[in-house]
């Protein structure tokens, strides 16, 4: 009796362990998203608010300036 | 952002505006750009969209990326800085004044 019962949790332990496995791959296939856009490429236009609830189309500089757009993490964190 | 607001003279004098732009609501940036005296535009991409429709989006972390791009009078995307690599803007000053000699 004994004997059958390890040989059964044996056998659940090989089904089990490839899906344990993956687990962790997958965690590891994750990474920082690419950026989408790259030198050459039309910068996607946007209008959001600022800090002081103005509203910032980026399209409007076009003719007149150059835009140095920064993104940033989070405030109050790193730079 | 600091890095930015220190060459700021620079680069407005080379036609360019700096924008910052992040997830945060307008109200942590109103209160950051006080702490950190910052005084160009901070934008708030609440909901990430923009940060998204970049290809920003850490979609485990919930997080953007670092990175700063400098867009010419074209719209077109003239320089790339990423990661680390964007904590010192002088790349993108020296684009910029390099342009306003060409011209």
């Amino acid at each position: 009796m004994r004997r059958r019962t390890a040989l059964v949790l044996l056998w659940i332990l090989t089904l089990a362990l490839p899906a344990v496995s993956r687990l962790g791959a997958q965690e590891k296939k994750e990474g920082p998203p690419e950026p989408k856009f790259k030198v050459g490429d039309m910068a996607p236009d946007f209008t959001l608010s600022d800090q002081n609830g103005n509203k910032v189309t980026l399209s409007s500089f076009r003719g007149k300036k150059n835009v140095a757009l920064a993104f940033y993490i989070f405030a109050f964190t790193g730079g | 952002m600091q890095a930015f607001q220190g060459q700021l003279a620079k680069l407005e004098a080379a036609d360019t505006q700096v924008l910052g732009i992040s997830m945060d609501s307008p109200f942590s940036n109103k209160a950051w750009a006080e702490k950190i005296n910052v005084t160009f535009p901070l934008l708030s991409d609440w909901g990430g969209d923009t940060t998204k429709e970049y290809g920003l989006y850490n979609q485990q972390r919930k997080i953007g990326r670092r990175i700063n791009y400098l867009i010419d009078k074209q719209g077109k995307i003239a320089e790339v800085q990423l990661d680390s690599e964007a904590i010192d803007p002088t790349k993108i000053v020296d684009a910029c004044e390099r342009r306003k000699l060409k011209n």
